[in-house]
């Protein structure tokens, strides 16, 4: 703590204390605490309660008030927890007689105040802090504060109730871990008495005839075996469950326990653990039985869960792998004439009536797909998938459904009828559909599929019925797919069927792209810069695009009326122009699209588009063809000047700091065309300026300099930082290391004066009014000596560190903080609500 | 009987963080999904761990509805969406669909200019998720799916705010979402109609409070400012890019206007011209003066109030000036407030709350001295003002509402634990319903008694009318029939046409039973003796003896055979259908007590 603070303290903790003060924002009283929390955690055995009286006495007169406020007395609770988290505090705070007070009978438990959830949620919390030394856990045995956290387990609130289970699981690996030293073999009096506690109240809770006792020991033992990985290698955790296995196996036959989904979870919380890594034994069984027995929905969690595991026996996994794949197995028969496909299984883990039931029924029906979908979702995204997916028949009942969904396909069986009339324009199950088949598009093997596959997916895009949002995801996987197809075409020669698909779907596109619909124009024009990124390599896909309207529609989209369009459609006529007129190759022709008109609409969108994501969508843009163009460094340089005397004076912080970027690509391109190359011969004759007299010039030219120093002292910190990088950058070239050595040197040179100005005005900060413009007193910009001199002689690295101190040091110092408390008490009205 | 039950991840007895979830009928929608702006960590968003716990956000939830454009109502929106995961699909209504993204914007800006964060959403994440949104009109029922619809009501506050009925079956909820029961200056009144939800979840702001007149405050501003530009001074405004901007600028303007004052306002940054379109737009939504006279000129089009440009902050001379952001704790408003902080002639109007760190805080709390980054000392000499303008219901706004929805329960959120409790019991007292205020994290569950509509057949319809009096909507009425339960709908018929559509034949159950009779006689003796026996005690009722031996009285049958064994006991079989229960019971009885000795 520093001298500041500790002086400001007293202060802070007399108004706390004071009941005539009116309440304090909450927030200052939770960032008080974290400041505590920071101190006792940075250095556990600070002194806080001996070095600063006033803490405790803080406690002392907020225990002697008649009726604390709620907040006050949660944070006097907090405050008291984190102070203890040391043996010598919480012996001090004990020989003041305050634990007792507040954590013990004579606490607030039981009081009228004990009906605020917030200070039974503080009495937990501090619980939590102070136990970190064993005379915290045997205090809280002995002053019965162990039933108090038995019983808040189910507090109405749950956020009290999940608190007190996570305290539970704190203090039982904590008293395992710091009170025994030989390993713990079996329960027995060996146990500490914490332990032995809250085990025995497990035990209880999970042999009682209450749902809820039993749901909150289920997931306490959940929290305990998920979240401390560290723990479960100890012994006591496979002891632990092996006591409890039966009762688990019971509850799931029985069926009487209406927690499935939490069974679901510690099942995989403790296949998690590293204790059952081995594949043989008991535990197993109880998966796989698991497995049989949860309903699919049930089970479909700790299934996926099982395949990301890296030890899991394989026929565990199998039989994970049919649970998840038994409702696309299901829906694949059930559109199926008899014995045309298979369906995807040979043999299912449950009753598939039950699968066909829930499908079956309007309500689960969505739900199970959903869910199912997610899942296979999840399990495509892995890299190592210990098992085979059969990815063929899966796209096959991807396509079913999506079929189902929008009525093209009406199966003949009852089961089939039955769900398509349920999944008929059913969005969520359109969309976790096209999920999974985008990720499936990276699989191999489904090649024989792609022309029905394309179909499928051009339905949807030329639907009315497809909502948006179902669009959105048809355009994703529909350009995944496209270049999965590509990759096809190259390896089989079979252009036409390619050249086919892109001529539907160009002339679909080209509808989407009037759409009334604001979403679909700017989602269309996504899929486009999507495909144009992907496949501008390919000859067919470049010829379909041009011979239709879509270039000519998307040029008119740059001035819709909606910003995001316009910000969509700049992104992708950059990425056209990089196709048609500045690909390298020449340019098509009769092509009725020039590089000059292109530049100059983005141009003038730049300068005068009233909304910030145009004129970023344009700045990007001009970064990546500079990034990616080969134009002549003096037209560069023209563009380049013309384009940051744009940007300059934007009001939108990110378009300037887009033309810091563009600074910098094009400073880096110029100095490796300019600089000569390392290893070619050094010519005798030097007639012509240095290359590094030439950078200079060239910057100077397209008036870089004004704009770098500018920028350090703009008002949004980002850009000022930027424009430091920059600049950094550039020293660097200008000034090799060993130059840099004494700087004192350039400072005395005669140009030296005006730079030292310039340094000082720019350590002052953004105090930009006293910033020189060009001619006059001031430095000119333009000149490439002064620059050079600015250059070298400004402490780049100094401000740059000042830079990225951030103005967060100010808001979020704890000096600031008491500062603020201090002025606020007694000053402030009640004016909280006027926030938004 | 059926549940509505209802818990805050970030609502309950706390301003900021608007989040309430409720399950209603087996569907589960989330109330608006505001974020804390004094935070910069995790604090900052609902804990939506609680929900990802019941599986897939997605699966779980049927829907979000935001009632309105505030970031303490939608500012976690895109986290949730394109960071925690969630596709289903956002409602909100058209105007709240266009401007949440400029604010939600505004302040990723903010956060990532002040902060470097990187952890935070990005402009792409909030396009992505408006993209999700589907934007409804005032009173439009909207079928989320094929039993949950919900429906929307002005709610004055800020433009487009709503209130949103959540509707499955006949079971209703009503959410506020923050509103005004008065009429200001550009929006009118909350309005909605005796909808008479089972639960009304309203917000309690100044649940205590009757306030004053706005007026007041805005002729309090208007001096104030007017003051200060008299005497050659300056004014900042810190705002956010929309919401209280657009008011301040119409007092501005047509105060200006009035007084043909020439001393120049800006407005900083282009968003205005953007949310000024808006407020053109949506020009349906401010209220009726605003309506009136947008024939002749349009409120939103000022003539006194031009763009800012950088420079102008040093130009001589009063000027007004609008700058973002609010709080004053970074960018545009940051930098002129440093450059005007030192004359005492300038003044600088903060009228919104400020969290704390920011420097609008600390200068709201009285600190002068304020050090600035690169441990500078700035000194603020200029004028420090505080104005409030916000636009929720009092304590009798609040009463009022409830009178105009007439709900079952009512739920306080949005407000402090205190003022809670005493609107609470007065609810209590003048409604005779019960009140709650649940803390964050609480479950309320409401009990409700849920009236099933069902179709009745015309057939059935004009038999029972034709026995009893007319149909009377105030009059309930008893009317039996069978009652057929088919794709998800109910309807009441007659006992024929159920069997007719369902195709089943008609079975008759027959009790029966056997009373044995000593009587030495022939059967035929036996049953002619029965049958007397009865038509002297059974006077009132038809009793027959019928050409095949057997008795009825009325539907009861009997039938008299000898015993196979005794011949000198005759059994007597009795049967009756269960709508003759009473009749065939008595008469069993009668006939095992035996017949009179002494009929011939």
């Amino acid at each position: 703590m520093t001298r500041e603070c500790a002086l400001l303290l007293p202060g802070v903790c007399a108004a706390l204390a004071d009941p005539r003060q009116p309440g304090l924002d909450d927030t200052c009283l939770e960032k008080l605490l974290d400041w505590f929390r920071s101190l006792t955690w940075f250095d556990p055995t600070v002194e806080l309660v001996q070095d600063n009286p006033c803490l405790p006495e803080l406690i002392t007169s907020v225990l002697a008030l008649p009726e604390p406020s709620p907040s006050i007395l949660s944070f006097t609770l907090q405050l008291a927890g984190i102070l203890a988290s040391s043996e010598t505090r919480f012996q001090h705070l004990q020989e003041e007689k305050l634990l007792g007070r507040l954590f013990g009978r004579e606490g607030p438990r039981g009081g009228a105040a004990w009906e605020e959830a917030s200070v039974r949620s503080a009495w937990v919390k501090g619980v939590h802090s102070m136990v970190h030394h064993q005379p915290a856990l045997h205090f809280l045995c002995t002053m019965g504060g162990m039933d108090v956290i038995f019983a808040l387990q189910g507090d109405p609130s749950l956020f009290v109730a999940s608190a007190a289970s996570q305290l539970l699981v704190h203090m039982l690996t904590f008293s395992l871990e710091s009170e025994t030293s030989k390993p713990l073999s079996t329960k027995d009096c060996d146990w500490p008495a914490c332990a032995q506690m809250i085990i025995k109240h497990i035990e209880e809770s999970l042999q009682s005839s209450s749902a809820s006792h039993i749901e909150q020991s289920l997931k306490l033992l959940t929290s305990l075996f998920g979240s401390c990985f560290g723990s479960c290698y100890a012994a006591w955790t496979e002891v632990l469950w092996l006591d409890i296995a039966n009762q688990i196996e019971s509850f799931l036959l029985e069926d009487t326990v209406k927690a499935q989904h939490v069974l679901a979870n510690l099942l995989l919380n403790v296949a998690r653990s590293p204790v059952f890594c081995g594949t043989e034994g008991s535990f197993w069984a109880l998966v796989t039985s698991a497995l049989e027995h949860l309903t699919p929905l049930q089970a479909g969690p700790l299934a996926v869960g099982l395949l990301k595991l890296c030890k899991c026996p394989q026929d565990v996994r199998i039989q994970a792998l049919t649970v998840l794949l038994q409702p696309m197995d299901c829906i694949l028969r059930a559109a199926s004439q008899p014995l045309e496909y298979a369906g995807l299984l040979d043999e299912s883990v449950s009753d598939p009536v039950t699968v066909e039931s829930l499908l079956s029924s309007k309500t689960s029906c969505a739900g199970l797909l959903c869910q199912t979908l997610a899942h296979l979702e999840k399990l495509l995204s892995l890299k190592h998938l210990r098992v085979d997916l059969p990815c063929v028949s899966l796209l096959r009942s991807l396509m079913t459904i999506l079929q189902f969904c929008n009525g093209f396909l009406s199966p003949t069986s009852p089961l089939g009828s039955t769900i398509s009339r349920n999944l008929i324009n059913c969005f969520r199950v359109q969309k976790s559909a096209l999920d999974v088949l985008a990720a499936l598009s990276e699989k191999k093997g489904c090649d024989t599929l792609i022309g029905s596959l394309f179909d499928v997916l051009l339905a949807y895009l030329q639907s009315p019925n497809t909502s948006p949002t179902v669009l959105k995801k048809t355009f994703q996987a529909t350009s995944k797919w496209l270049v999965h197809l590509q990759e096809l075409s190259c390896s089989n020669s079979q252009w036409q069927q390619t050249e086919k698909i892109l001529e539907d779907v160009f002339l679909v596109l080209q509808k989407r792209l009037c759409s009334p619909c604001w979403e679909v124009r700017d989602s269309s024009l996504e899929f486009l810069t999507a495909m144009v990124k992907c496949l501008r390599d390919q000859k067919e896909f470049r010829q379909s695009l041009l011979s239709s309207e879509v270039l000519r529609l998307t040029e008119n989209l740059l001035e819709d009326p909606e910003s995001y369009v316009r910000a969509s459609a700049v992104t992708a006529v950059g990425h056209l122009a990089l196709i048609t007129y500045c690909a390298p190759e020449s340019p098509v022709i009769g092509n009725p699209y020039n590089k000059e008109n292109t530049v100059a609409k983005l141009q003038e969108i730049l300068s005068t588009d009233s909304e910030g994501f145009p004129r970023r969508a344009v700045i990007s843009i001009f970064t990546k063809w500079l990034r990616e163009g080969s134009g002549q460094l003096e037209d560069t340089e023209q563009f380049v000047s013309r384009v940051i005397q744009t940007v300059e004076h934007d009001l939108d912080w990110e378009v300037r700091l887009g033309g810091l970027e563009l600074v910098e690509v094009f400073c880096s391109q110029t100095i490796c065309q300019l600089s000569p190359c390392p290893y070619a011969p050094v010519s005798s004759a030097v007639s012509s300026p240095t290359p590094q007299n030439e950078l200079l010039q060239v910057f100077c030219r397209a008036k870089l300099f004004g704009f770098l120093f500018r920028s350090l002292c703009d008002c949004d910190k980002p850009v000022g930082q930027r424009a430091c990088d920059v600049l950094i950058g550039l020293r660097g070239h200008f000034y090799p290391m060993s130059t840099l050595e004494n700087p004192q040197e350039i400072e005395d040179s005669p140009a030296g004066r005006g730079i030292a100005w310039l340094q000082r005005t720019l350590r002052q900060g953004s105090l930009a009014q006293n910033f020189p413009t060009d001619g006059g007193d001031g430095v000119d910009f333009q000149d490439p000596e002064s620059m050079m001199l600015a250059l070298g002689a400004i402490d780049l690295l100094e401000l740059h560190d000042e830079l990225n101190k951030s103005s967060n040091h100010v808001e979020e110092s704890p000096q600031s903080l008491l500062q603020d408390i201090l002025a606020t008490m007694g000053t402030i009205e009640d004016n909280e609500v006027d926030c938004y | 009987v059926s549940l509505v039950s209802c818990w805050c991840p970030g609502a309950g007895q706390d301003v900021g963080r608007s989040c309430i979830l409720v399950s209603i009928a087996g569907k589960n929608v989330m109330l608006d999904c505001g974020m804390h702006m004094g935070y910069n960590d995790d604090r900052r968003f609902p804990d939506f761990s609680y929900i990802t716990q019941n599986g897939r956000l997605t699966d779980f939830l049927d829907c979000v509805i935001i009632s309105h454009f505030h970031l303490d109502h939608c500012g976690a929106l895109p986290y949730f969406s394109e960071m925690v995961g969630y596709d289903g699909p956002i409602y909100m209504t058209h105007p709240t669909k266009a401007i949440c993204p400029i604010l939600l914007e505004d302040y990723r800006k903010i956060t990532v200019d002040k902060k470097g964060e990187t952890n935070f959403f990005t402009s792409q994440m909030i396009k992505d998720c408006m993209k999700k949104v589907v934007a409804v009109h005032l009173h439009q029922t909207v079928q989320v799916d094929e039993e949950l619809e919900i429906k929307a009501y002005y709610a004055g506050h800020v433009l487009g705010a709503a209130m949103f009925q959540i509707k499955v079956g006949c079971e209703s909820v009503v959410y506020t979402g923050d509103y005004n029961m008065t009429p200001d200056r550009h929006l009118g009144a909350a309005w909605i109609d005796k909808c008479r939800p089972d639960l009304l979840i309203s917000e309690s702001t100044y649940a205590t409070t009757i306030r004053d007149s706005k007026r007041c405050r805005e002729r309090d501003f208007l001096k104030k400012v007017h003051e200060t530009v008299e005497r050659g001074g300056k004014v900042l405004i810190p705002v956010f890019a929309l919401g209280r901007a657009q008011e301040l600028c119409i007092l501005l303007e047509t105060f200006w206007e009035r007084m043909n004052l020439k001393a120049p306002i800006y407005f900083s940054t282009g968003l205005t011209e953007k949310a000024n379109h808006y407020y053109k737009l949506f020009i349906t939504w401010t209220n009726q003066k605003i309506r009136k006279t947008f024939v002749q000129r349009n409120m939103f089009e000022f003539k006194h109030i031009k763009a800012f440009d950088r420079a102008f902050a040093d130009n001589p001379g009063p000027m007004v000036v609008f700058a973002t952001p609010g709080m004053l704790h970074a960018g545009q408003s940051l930098q002129i407030f440093r450059k005007w902080a030192g004359n005492e002639k300038n003044m600088v109007i903060m009228p919104g709350y400020c969290v704390q760190g920011t420097v609008g805080h600390k200068i709201l709390s009285g600190q002068r001295k304020l050090e600035m980054e690169g441990r500078q000392i700035l000194e603020v000499k200029m004028q420090v003002e505080y104005m409030s303008f916000s636009a929720h219901a009092d304590a009798k706004g609040i009463m009022q509402l409830i009178r105009q929805a007439e709900p079952r329960n009512v739920l306080l959120v949005h407000g402090e634990a205190k003022k809670m409790e005493f609107l609470k019991q007065k609810i209590e007292q003048e409604f005779h319903v019960s009140c709650y205020m649940p803390a964050n994290g609480e479950t309320t569950t409401i009990l409700t008694n849920p009236c099933i509509p069902v179709d009745i057949s015309l057939g059935l319809l004009k038999r029972e009318t034709a026995i009893g009096p007319l149909p009377d909507a105030k009059k309930p009425k008893l009317m039996h029939g069978t009652l057929l339960m088919k794709d998800n709908s109910f309807r009441l018929v007659s006992p024929e046409q159920a069997l007719k559509e369902l195709g089943l034949a008609e079975h008759q159950l027959r009790f029966t039973c056997r009373v044995h009779i000593q009587d030495p006689r022939k059967e035929h003796e036996t049953v002619l003796r029965v049958y007397n026996h009865l038509k002297g005690v059974l006077k009132d009722y038809s009793v027959q003896h019928l050409p095949d031996g057997s008795i009825t009285v009325e539907s009861i049958l009997i039938q008299a055979t000898a015993h196979s064994e005794d011949q000198g006991t005759k059994v007597l079989l009795v049967s009756w259908t269960y709508q003759d229960e009473e009749l065939g019971s008595y008469l069993t009885s009668l006939l095992k007590k035996g017949l009179p000795q002494s009929t011939p």
